[in-house]
């Protein structure tokens, strides 16, 4: 039978002020050509200089994906022509990336294998260049951000494992706080490769697939290509060694035309650049930026507050939702409805609102004061939801809420002997089938009290005080 | 050189070049390997200077330096329209 494999290339912009070796801004949606210099123009005798921060979040992403720290990370000219890079070349990293042999695990079908990092190397990115019938129009804002290249070994065999390396890998960027991870912006990027062979003969003809825009579009784009590969070798044909691009009208892969030197490169050292050599200090700054990752934090949800997998999933997808949720339990709500709060009613109105919950008027005191006041039995599950609405429609307390509304449960006891009085008088004919032995009548009653106090009367209270008026 | 691997090279530079020129131009470009590789037999690793032989880094603070003059760069470009740059098409 066949084997496939498959690797990934995944390139991340990272969130620095300026841009990789010059003082320009590094931000995308700016106006064309307006955060240029001679540097990142490759105007003659300029001379990069490298962007600390820069550096240190790529020694970041590095130590995240468990790599191999290169203590001196050496930069060198990439050599091309295209009109997207001015200087006709890119300074990239070729001999000593800064970072190598790492692995990030991918969770599929029920096993978990370990992809191997072959490599991560920091390198500028290339302009945008638009092409309008028989011009091209070219903007270099972009020309020499700071990007930073993840390169996998071809370990995996589906294209959902690439799918889930990719959520997992944005999850954890977007935690470092490196790079937001929009694949539709294109603040991250992703080529795969994929080989199809017989089982047990190693490698097959690699075929690079571009053009990929989301991570479900690799997933795609990979099984077709696995599927197009085999049905080749079945029919005893050999595939061709080349560049795809994926059709996402069409679902498949086409052959990209390419010259046949696009790959030599003639790599040589930047001499404008010395090696950059980490040192103590650094690397102890290199950990102060790391934090708790996506899958860590998702075992010690599980375990710490005891809350299923489907919520720790839901409740670590976002960094800013697993800290707010961590701030809720600590102020002393039950954590188990906490996470229920958060993954489905205030979901649902951040949803419907298209918010982030982050900057929302709900914020961790506001969901904690809200849950302590329904489990002391101050507002029941009813109220509690229109007191989260308000929250957000008046960005206010939920205890002023429920005062200002006078929300507020009804529990004494002789306040609602008089309602419950009332509605006996109100629904004799109820009152009268109770007593006679029929149960059902019983809620109706319940529910005819819990409308004229606008849901307010603690119902269990309700219950007995018209069991009693009944003898039953 | 050999003028294959001449004309590779002369392809990546998108240079352009006549049989002639190849021939003159191959022997020159011998002479320059040979000064290079003359080079590269002296010790550059005991100089003062060179990759990796510094005492601290150079980098910059991600500071955005606000000196560029963006407008009179793109005043150096053949054509412009809405501050794009305009060059014929390419693919
Ligand atoms: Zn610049």
């Amino acid at each position: 039978m066949y084997q496939s494999f498959i690797g990934l290339e995944i390139h991340i912009q990272l969130l620095t002020e300026s841009k990789v070796f010059c003082g320009c801004t590094n931000r995308f949606g700016d106006e064309p050509n307006t955060n240029v210099c001679p540097v990142c123009m490759g105007y003659p005798g300029v001379l990069p200089a490298l962007n600390a921060q820069a550096i240190r979040l790529s020694y970041v992403v590095a130590r995240a994906l468990n790599c191999e720290m290169s203590p001196q990370a050496v930069f060198e000219r990439k050599n091309y022509f295209y009109p997207d890079m001015p200087k006709n070349y890119q300074i990239s990293q070729f001999s000593s990336p800064l970072g190598r042999n790492g692995w990030i695990d991918v969770a599929y079908n029920g096993k978990t294998r370990r992809v191997r990092i072959h490599e991560i190397h920091l390198e500028e990115d290339a302009g945008k260049m638009i092409h309008a019938g028989d011009m091209s129009l070219l903007d270099y804002n972009r020309a020499g951000t700071p990007l930073l290249e993840i390169v996998t070994e071809p370990d995996m065999e589906f294209g959902e494992e690439a799918e889930i390396l990719l959520q997992d890998f944005r999850r954890t960027i977007r935690y470092l706080g490196v790079c937001d991870g929009n694949m539709e912006e294109g603040s991250m990027r992703c080529d795969a490769n994929v080989s199809v062979n017989l089982e047990g003969r190693g490698l097959g003809r690699k075929v690079e697939i571009k053009n990929l825009n989301s991570s479900r579009f690799v997933k795609m784009a990979l099984n077709y290509e696995i599927g197009r590969q085999k049905e080749i070798l079945d029919k005893g044909g050999k595939v061709v060694q080349e560049t795809r691009l994926w059709n996402e009208n069409r679902d498949v892969t086409e052959t990209m035309r390419t010259k046949e030197s696009a790959h030599d490169y003639r790599y040589f050292p930047e001499p404008d650049l010395p090696a950059f050599v980490p040192d103590a200090e650094f690397l102890a700054q290199v950990d102060r930026g790391l934090v708790e990752l996506p899958a860590a934090r998702r075992e010690r949800f599980v375990k710490d507050y005891g809350v299923n997998e489907a919520a720790a999933d839901f409740l670590i997808n976002e960094k800013g939702t697993a800290d707010f949720y961590e701030e809720v339990a600590a102020l002393g709500a039950d954590p188990g409805a906490a996470a229920s709060w958060l993954q489905f009613d205030v979901r649902k109105i951040l949803n419907r609102e298209n918010r982030e919950l982050a900057g929302s008027p709900l914020t961790a005191a506001r969901l904690a004061q809200l849950l302590s006041l329904l489990s002391g039995g101050r507002i029941h599950g009813k109220i509690a939801k229109q007191v989260l609405e308000a929250v957000f429609a008046e960005d206010k307390d939920p205890g002023l809420i429920i005062r200002e509304k006078g929300w507020e449960q009804m529990d004494d006891a002789a306040e609602l002997a008089a309602l419950v009085d009332r509605a006996l008088a109100a629904n004799a004919k109820a009152a009268a089938a109770v007593k006679a032995g029929d149960a059902k009548p019983l809620g109706f009653l319940v529910g005819q009290i819990m409308k004229a106090t606008q849901g307010r009367a603690q119902p269990q209270m309700v219950q007995e005080l018209l069991k009693e008026k009944l003898g039953i | 050189m050999d003028v294959s691997e001449l004309k590779v090279t002369a392809d990546l530079a998108n240079i352009e070049l006549g049989e002639e020129e190849f021939a003159s131009l191959g022997r020159e470009v011998e002479k320059m390997l040979d000064y290079f590789s003359k080079m590269m037999e002296t010790d550059g690793m005991s100089l003062p200077s060179g990759p990796g032989r510094r005492a601290a880094n150079r980098t910059r603070p991600d500071a955005v330096s606000g000196d560029a003059d963006p407008d009179s760069l793109l005043e150096n470009a053949p054509e412009l329209e809405d501050r794009f740059i305009v060059i014929p098409n390419v693919l």
